[in-house]
């Protein structure tokens, strides 16, 4: 799956948890970023992105998601 | 910085450190910590300042407990993702507990001392402690005889002494060595008998006044039996504090408390009733939000015998 598309999964999975149609992300956004991306948000967006790509992550994976392309490239060695 | 948080304080260079490793969960401890008073950031000095010197005992430093902590931290996050989708935790028994935790002292490492720094960074654990500290003398009456059990990192046991003075017979129970090694470290000098046994093993003459027992039950299976054990050590005008967490997946957390009600009834049905109580989130989220999310709870108690 391209990057982009994985992107753009990300944006509306983003826009839905954190209810905020605004959100625009890219490779490099992180949570410094986004106001409402807490922890509590961070647990509730895995849930979303692990349903909507049908994969699951390990601990590492979860604990190293730094920015959106982290999260991209992961998804990526999944599919 | 937004807040209290002083800039020359242990806890800003912890949370800094965090900052670094971890923006997400440090702006999480500026936002929960900001609004505290000065008498959390006096006690977090003390104690963040004890665990410095125990650690330096061993060469370790507190960005090592810090390290430690956030290693925590991820593996609750992951354990909550998990929670999340399956509505239970993944460790069910004892045994699993153990396998995957208890027997690896690797595992352990990181685990108690991330614990030991959460008693300040997670709000919700300050605040508990503030709720006992603050309802002790009212809700322990005259205290001759005092036990802990499960003691941890000894600060409620430390505040005790404080309050209670040193006329009182102080034991603490644990059935693990290094814990009752590092309540050794951090009780140095404060008038305690020790005892590294099992709980159910443990059989006194005299009663028991006041019992504490924090963040146990979790760890067990069958709490009903626990806490039927505690009510034969306690006198009939006895005090029991218990704080449990509930929605709340840890590496090491086997019964599943699904609300305050739960507890209640488990305390109820070893013969215990609330003489007065505290509810408090992990997070910063309405209740109705909290039970939605399954967001983790802390409940503490003060219980006298029904």
């Amino acid at each position: 799956m391209e990057n982009t598309a994985i992107l753009n999964d990300l944006n509306e999975i983003f826009k839905e948890v954190l209810d905020d149609d605004d959100i625009q992300l890219n490779n490099t956004t992180t949570a410094n970023d986004i106001e409402d991306w807490d922890s509590l948000a961070h647990i509730q967006l895995i849930v979303a992105i692990e349903k909507k790509f049908g994969i699951r992550f390990n601990s590492m994976e979860v604990a190293g998601f730094k920015k959106i392309g982290d999260i991209i490239s992961t998804i990526q060695t999944k599919l | 910085m937004q807040n209290n948080i002083l800039k020359d304080s242990i806890i800003n260079t912890i949370i800094n450190y965090i900052q670094e490793k971890s923006p997400r969960h440090a702006k999480k401890l500026r936002q929960r910590l900001g609004a505290l008073d000065d008498d959390f950031f006096t006690r977090s000095e003390a104690f963040f300042s004890t665990y410095q010197n125990i650690l330096k005992v061993d060469n370790k430093t507190l960005e090592y407990g810090t390290d430690n902590y956030l290693q925590m931290v991820n593996d609750y996050v992951f354990e909550q993702v998990r929670f999340m989708q399956s509505g239970v935790y993944s460790c069910t028994s004892f045994e699993d507990a153990y396998e995957q935790v208890y027997s690896k002292p690797e595992v352990m490492e990181y685990y108690m001392s991330g614990l030991i720094m959460s008693q300040f960074l997670w709000k919700h654990h300050y605040d508990m402690f503030r709720f006992f500290t603050d309802n002790l003398s009212a809700q322990s009456g005259n205290v001759q005889r005092y036990l802990e059990v499960g003691g941890g990192h000894g600060i409620h046991l430390l505040e005790a002494i404080r309050m209670l003075g040193n006329n009182v017979h102080y034991d603490l129970i644990d059935i693990s060595e290094s814990s009752i090694q590092l309540a050794k470290k951090f009780l140095n000098g404060q008038p305690v008998h020790y005892h590294l046994q099992d709980i159910y093993a443990y059989n006194v003459a005299e009663k028991y006044d006041f019992i504490t027992m924090g963040e146990v039950l979790e760890h067990v299976e069958q709490p009903v039996k626990l806490l039927e054990k505690l009510h034969a050590m306690l006198h009939d005008s006895g005090r029991l504090f218990i704080t449990v967490p509930g929605n709340a997946p840890a590496i090491d957390h086997i019964y599943l408390f699904h609300n305050q009600q739960h507890i209640i009834e488990t305390a109820a049905n070893a013969g215990f009733e609330v003489t007065k109580d505290l509810l408090l989130y992990s997070e910063d989220v309405s209740e109705q939000e909290a039970i939605e999310k399954k967001v983790p709870f802390l409940y503490g108690a003060f219980l006298k015998k029904k």
